[in-house]
C-alpha cells in the first residue's frame, strides 16, 4: 500500500494533521496503537489557553518560556475561531474569557509581567486587583490578591474535538487504522516503510505524533530524541447548580477549574498521577487529588458543596525543556514530529504546520527553536559533567 | 482519624460479619465499616425496630449475627462509604454518616462488598415506579411498606420468587411474574437441580405459595416497554421468542425488573486484586483461592464480591477467609469440616444458575429487540441508539463519545446493557471515588494529611 | 399500636411508621417522582434501594443530595424533593 503521508497516532494532533493534510488532496493513513483519542487527548482538560500559562506544574522542573510561548498560543487561538466551521459540527466550544489569578505579592508582579508579553504578542489582557477580579466574578474567594482577565480563554471537550477531525479527515479520503501499533520504521532513499499490525505502508512522510509514545516511535526509526513523558490527573464534580462561565487559573499553582456544558466542573491543574502506565491506564494519586481539589476550593470556595464524581490520568508527551516538539528530524528527511505540553491548545496550529511541513512549504509561524535537534543532544555524561 | 486494626472488613453483609465476629471472638482487634445506615447487607437488611416490634424480625439470625460481632469486639461503623485508598497503597479511605474522613489501616483487609442488581433497559423504565425487585423486597421485610397496589414483576433469576411471595404478604396484588427463561419446565436441567433438594425445596415452596395465590408465572416472557405519564401505569409483555411483539398488557402502579445480581468489585480493583472475566456471566471476579485470598497477600475477597452464591456461601466464605487470617496470625489451622462444607456449597449454587438464561443468553434475547430510542444510560440520559452508533467493541470509547456510564451511577445501572451494546470489556474500570464523595470530606481529609 | 412518626416533605406533613427509610415513608405516600434528570428533565423516582442507582436524591434538612434510600426517617425531618408534586 502507498500513502502520501502516514501519520502515527490518532490523538488530537494526529487527527488535525490529517484533516489538513486529506483536505489539501493528500492520500492519508493514520494509525493507533488502541481505540482513537483516548490517551492524552481524551484525557486531557481541554482548555484554550490563550493568556499565558503558569510557568510550572506541580512537579516541573524547568519552568516553561512565556514570553516564547504566547505568540504560538496567540497564533492557535486564531485558528481555533474557524475548528467547527471547519470540522462542520459542534465540538462544545466555548469562548467565554478566563481569569488567572494570583495569591502573593510575588504572584501578582507575575501577572503584570506576563500582561506585557501577552500585549506584544497582541493578546488582550487585563489585570485587575482582588476585589475589581471578585467584582467581575463574585465565585472568587478572598484569598484572590489579583487577577488577569482574558476574553479569549477558552474550552472545547476534548471527547468530541478528535473524533471531529478524524470524521471530517475522512470525508476527505483519510484512512484511520485503529488497534494497529506500528512495529517497524524504515527508509530507502526518500521512501518510508511504515509497518503496523498486519499493514505495511510506503510513504514520502512519516508524522510522529505518539504523544508519549513520539519517542519510542522515533527509536524504531533509529532517531533518539529525549522526551519525559509524565501522567497527570483529573477530577470532574457531579453537575452543580451554580454557573461558572469562565475558565479560571492560577498564575503560581497547579490549578484550571471550568464547568463543562453537562455541567460538571472539571478540576485540573497538571498534578501528577500515581504512576504513569504506557500498558494501560494510569492511576491516580490520592495526594494530587487532596491537593487539586483543595487548591480549587481556596480560589473558588463554592466547590466545597459539592461532591467529587470521579478522577483519571492520562499520559503527556512532555520535553525536557517543556517548550513544544515541532519539526523535521534532521538528517531523515520526511521524518515530522510534533508532540509536548498543551498539544490541545496548539493542535489547528500544528496541524497545519505539519501540513506545510509535509509539502515543503513554509511553516505559518515561526518553529526553528521548537525543532527535534535539541532533544537529539546525547544526555551529558559522568566524564561531562566533573569536568564542569 | 486514623484506625489501625489487625483486620478492616469493608461490607457488613453476611460475609463481612461472620469473617469479622469469627476473627473478634479469636481476640484479634477488627473494625468492620458499611455504607447503609445498619449492617446486615441486602439479606440481613434490619428492620426498622418499630417495624420488627409490630410485624416481626423478617430474618432474626441477621440480627443475631450483628450481636454475635459486636459481643465479640468487632468494632462496628455503619454509615460509613469507603471510596479510595491513599497513595501507600493500604490505607483504606472512608466518609462517614457526617462527611467526617476516616483512615482505616489493617494487617488484612477483607472485602466483602456484595452485589447489586443485574439491570436491563426497556422503554419506559426510567418512570417512576419502575424499580428492581431488590428494592420492593426491602420495603417489603425492612420497612414493612408496599411497593404498589398492583405489581408485575420480571426479569430472570430464582430471586423473583421470593419477591413475589413477600408482596403477596402484605396483600400486594402480583398480577404476574414475567420470567425470561423457562426454568420451571421439567426438563434435564431441573432433574440436576433435583439433586439438591434444599435449594429445589425452596424453589417449590414459593412456587406453591405463588400458585395458591394465582399468581401466573409467564415463562418466556420479557419485558417490550412500560407507559405511564409521572409513574408506571401499564406494562407490555412480549414472548422472548419474539421479543418485539406485545403479547399482553398489563395495568400496574409498580413493576419490578432484574436479572439477578453482578458482584462489586471496584476496590479489588483499586487495591490492585487481580480480576478475571467469569466466562458465565461476563461479570469482572476476583481471582481468589477457596479462602478468599485474592493476587494480593494481605486482600481477603469475600461472599457476593468474589462472585454469586447467595447468602449461606457468602457466610461460608467469610468463615473461611477468617479462618486463613487466623492461621496467617496464629499459626491455627483451618479445621477440615469447614473447607469441606464451602465445596459442597459451590456446587450448589452453579447448579440452580444453570436453570436460567446466563447474562449472555440474555443478552442475545434482549439486545436485538431493544429500540433505539430506549434510554440506556439513566444518569446522563443517553440513548441505545446513540450507543449504537459507537459500537466499535470498546466500551470505554463508548462511553467517551456518549456520555453513558459518566453520571454519579457511575455505570453500575447501565454498564451490563452498554458493555453488551457497544461489545468488547464488560465492565467499566473502577475509578476512585468508588462513588461521589463530598468535597468538604475531602478539604478535612488534605487537612490531616492524606496517609500521615 | 404502632408508632408513626411525621415528616415534612415540600412543605406538606407526612406521616409514616417511625424509623422507616425515607423511601419507604415517600412510596407510602405514594411520592414516585422525587427528582427531574438534569438533562431530559424527565421525572424520576427510587430505583434501586441500595444507594446504586442515585435517582433517590433529595434535600434533607438543608443537606442536598442525600440518597433516601439510605436514610432513616426522623420526627420533624424536613425533605426537600426536586419535583414537587402539585397534589
Ligand atoms: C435485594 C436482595 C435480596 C436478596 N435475597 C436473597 C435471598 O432471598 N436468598 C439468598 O440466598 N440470597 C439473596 N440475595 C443474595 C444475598 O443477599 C447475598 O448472597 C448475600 O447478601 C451476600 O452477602 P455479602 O456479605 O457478600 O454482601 P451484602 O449483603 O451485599 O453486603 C455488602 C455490603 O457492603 C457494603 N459496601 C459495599 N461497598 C462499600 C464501600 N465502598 N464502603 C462501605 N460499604 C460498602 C454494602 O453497602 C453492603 O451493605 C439477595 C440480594 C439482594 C441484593
Ligand atoms: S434508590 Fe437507588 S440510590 Fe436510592
Amino acid at each position: 500500500m502507498n500513502a502520501d503521508v502516514v501519520i502515527v497516532g490518532a490523538g488530537v494532533l494526529g487527527a488535525a494533521a490529517a484533516w489538513q493534510l486529506a483536505r489539501g488532496g493528500s492520500r492519508v493513513v493514520i494509525f493507533d496503537r488502541s481505540a482513537p483519542g483516548r490517551e492524552g487527548s481524551g484525557t486531557t482538560a481541554g482548555n484554550l489557553h490563550v493568556q499565558a500559562v503558569h510557568t510550572r506544574r506541580p512537579g516541573q522542573e524547568v519552568p516553561l518560556d512565556s514570553a516564547r510561548f504566547l505568540p504560538l498560543q496567540r497564533a492557535a487561538s486564531d485558528r481555533w475561531e474557524s475548528v467547527e466551521d471547519d470540522l462542520e459540527t459542534s465540538v462544545e466550544l466555548r469562548r467565554s474569557g478566563g481569569f488567572t489569578i494570583a495569591e502573593t505579592p510575588d504572584q501578582c508582579q507575575e501577572l503584570k509581567e506576563k500582561h506585557t508579553w501577552e500585549a506584544a504578542a497582541g493578546i488582550p489582557t487585563e489585570v485587575l486587583d482582588g476585589d475589581a477580579a471578585r467584582a467581575a466574578l463574585p465565585l472568587l474567594g478572598p484569598t484572590v490578591a489579583a487577577a488577569t482577565w482574558c476574553e479569549r480563554d477558552g474550552y472545547a471537550n476534548p471527547l468530541k474535538v478528535t473524533p471531529a477531525y478524524l470524521a471530517a479527515a475522512a470525508r476527505h479520503g483519510a484512512e484511520l487504522v485503529p488497534y494497529a501499533p506500528v512495529r517497524e520504521i524504515t527508509r530507502r532513499g526518500a521512501t518510508w516503510r511504515v509497518t503496523a499490525g498486519e499493514h505495511v505502508v510506503e510513504t514520502p512522510v512519516v508524522i510522529d505524533v505518539a504523544g508519549p509514545w513520539l519517542g519510542e516511535i522515533a527509536a524504531l526509526a533509529g532517531i533518539r530524541l529525549r522526551m519525559t513523558p509524565v501522567a497527570i490527573q483529573m477530577h470532574a464534580t457531579v453537575r452543580a447548580p451554580v454557573t461558572l462561565s469562565h475558565l479560571v487559573q492560577h498564575i503560581g499553582e497547579g490549578l484550571s477549574v471550568k464547568q463543562v456544558t453537562a455541567g460538571n466542573l472539571l478540576i485540573g491543574g497538571g498534578w501528577p498521577a500515581g504512576s504513569l502506565n504506557l500498558a494501560g491506564r494510569s492511576a491516580t494519586s490520592t495526594r494530587s487529588l487532596l491537593g487539586n481539589v483543595a487548591l480549587a476550593v481556596r480560589v473558588l470556595p463554592f466547590i466545597r458543596d459539592l461532591r467529587l464524581l470521579r478522577a483519571w490520568a492520562g499520559p503527556l508527551a512532555a520535553t525536557p525543556d517543556e517548550m513544544p516538539l515541532i519539526g523535521e528530524v534532521p538528517g531523515e528527511p520526511g521524518f515530522l514530529v510534533a508532540g509536548g505540553t498543551y498539544a490541545f491548545t496548539f493542535a489547528p496550529l500544528w496541524g497545519e504546520t505539519l501540513r506545510r511541513l509535509a509539502e515543503g512549504a513554509p511553516p505559518p509561524v515561526e518553529i526553528a527553536d521548537l525543532g527535534p535537534d535539541r532533544l537529539m543532544t546525547q544526555p551529558m555524561t559522568h566524564e561531562g559533567r566533573q569536568r564542569c | 482519624m486514623i484506625v489501625e486494626r489487625d483486620v478492616v472488613v469493608v461490607g457488613g453483609g453476611p460475609a463481612g460479619l461472620t469473617a469479622a465476629a469469627r476473627l473478634a471472638s479469636a481476640g484479634l482487634t477488627v473494625t468492620i465499616l458499611d455504607e447503609q445506615p445498619e449492617l446486615g447487607g441486602q439479606y440481613y437488611r434490619r428492620p426498622a425496630p418499630e417495624v420488627a416490634r409490630r410485624w416481626g424480625d423478617h430474618r432474626r439470625e441477621g440480627g443475631e449475627l450483628i450481636a454475635e460481632a459486636r459481643a465479640a469486639g468487632v468494632e462496628c461503623r455503619p454509615g460509613h462509604l469507603v471510596w479510595g485508598l491513599a497513595d501507600d497503597g493500604r490505607t483504606l479511605l472512608a466518609e462517614d454518616a457526617a462527611g467526617s474522613p476516616v483512615r482505616l489501616r489493617g494487617r488484612a483487609i477483607v472485602l466483602a462488598t456484595g452485589a447489586y442488581e443485574r439491570a436491563f433497559p426497556f422503554p419506559g423504565w426510567q418512570l417512576p415506579g419502575v424499580t428492581t425487585p431488590g428494592f420492593a423486597q426491602h420495603l417489603a421485610a425492612s420497612d414493612h411498606t408496599p411497593v404498589g397496589e398492583r405489581v408485575v414483576l420480571a426479569g430472570s433469576g430464582p430471586f423473583l420468587l421470593p419477591v413475589a411471595c413477600s408482596l403477596l404478604a402484605l396483600g400486594v396484588k402480583v398480577a404476574g411474574i414475567a420470567e425470561a427463561g423457562t426454568p420451571y419446565r421439567l426438563g434435564r436441567r431441573a432433574l440436576g437441580a433435583l439433586r439438591h433438594p434444599a435449594r429445589l425445596r425452596e424453589l417449590a415452596g414459593y412456587v406453591a405459595r405463588l400458585a395458591r395465590a394465582r399468581v401466573p408465572i409467564w415463562q418466556g416472557t420479557v419485558v417490550l416497554r412500560a407507559d405511564g405519564r409521572d409513574r408506571v401505569s401499564a406494562v407490555t409483555l412480549a414472548a422472548a421468542a419474539r421479543p418485539g411483539l406485545a403479547v399482553r398488557t398489563v395495568e400496574v402502579d409498580a413493576l419490578c425488573v432484574g436479572y439477578g445480581f453482578r458482584p462489586q468489585t471496584d476496590l479489588a480493583r483499586m487495591l490492585g486484586c487481580e480480576v478475571v472475566t467469569d466466562a458465565a456471566t461476563g461479570d469482572a471476579i476476583p481471582v481468589t483461592d477457596a479462602a478468599g485470598r485474592s493476587s494480593r497477600p494481605d486482600v481477603y475477597v469475600v461472599g457476593e464480591a468474589a462472585g454469586i452464591g447467595g447468602a449461606h456461601l457468602a457466610k461460608a466464605r467469610g468463615l473461611a477467609a477468617a479462618h486463613a487470617i487466623l492461621t496467617r496470625e496464629t499459626g491455627h489451622p483451618t479445621p477440615p469440616a469447614e473447607a469441606r462444607a464451602l465445596a459442597r456449597l459451590g456446587h450448589f449454587t452453579a447448579l440452580t444458575d444453570a436453570l436460567y438464561p446466563s447474562p449472555a443468553q440474555l443478552l442475545d434475547l434482549l439486545l436485538p429487540a431493544l429500540p433505539d430510542s430506549t434510554l440506556a444510560c439513566r444518569c446522563e440520559s443517553v440513548t441505545v441508539g446513540e450507543i449504537r452508533a459507537e459500537a466499535t467493541g470498546d466500551v470505554n470509547a463508548a462511553k467517551a463519545r456518549t456520555r453513558a456510564g459518566m453520571g454519579p451511577c457511575q455505570g453500575r445501572v447501565c454498564g451490563f446493557a452498554v458493555a453488551g451494546l457497544a461489545g468488547g470489556d464488560t465492565v467499566f474500570p473502577a475509578r476512585v471515588p468508588v462513588r461521589p464523595v463530598r468535597i468538604s470530606t475531602l478539604l478535612e481529609l488534605a487537612a490531616e494529611g492524606e496517609t500521615a | 399500636m404502632t408508632r408513626t412518626a411525621t415528616i415534612i416533605v415540600d412543605d406538606r406533613p407526612v406521616t409514616a411508621v417511625a424509623g422507616v427509610s425515607l423511601t419507604a415513608a415517600l412510596v407510602g405516600d405514594r411520592r414516585w417522582a422525587l427528582r427531574r434528570n438534569p438533562v431530559d428533565g424527565g421525572p424520576r423516582g427510587p430505583f434501586c434501594g441500595m444507594g446504586v442507582c442515585f435517582e433517590c436524591e433529595v434535600t434533607v434538612d438543608g443537606v442536598p443530595s442525600v440518597r433516601a434510600c439510605l436514610t432513616r426517617i426522623r420526627p420533624g425531618m424536613r425533605v426537600d424533593t426536586g419535583a414537587p408534586d402539585d397534589r
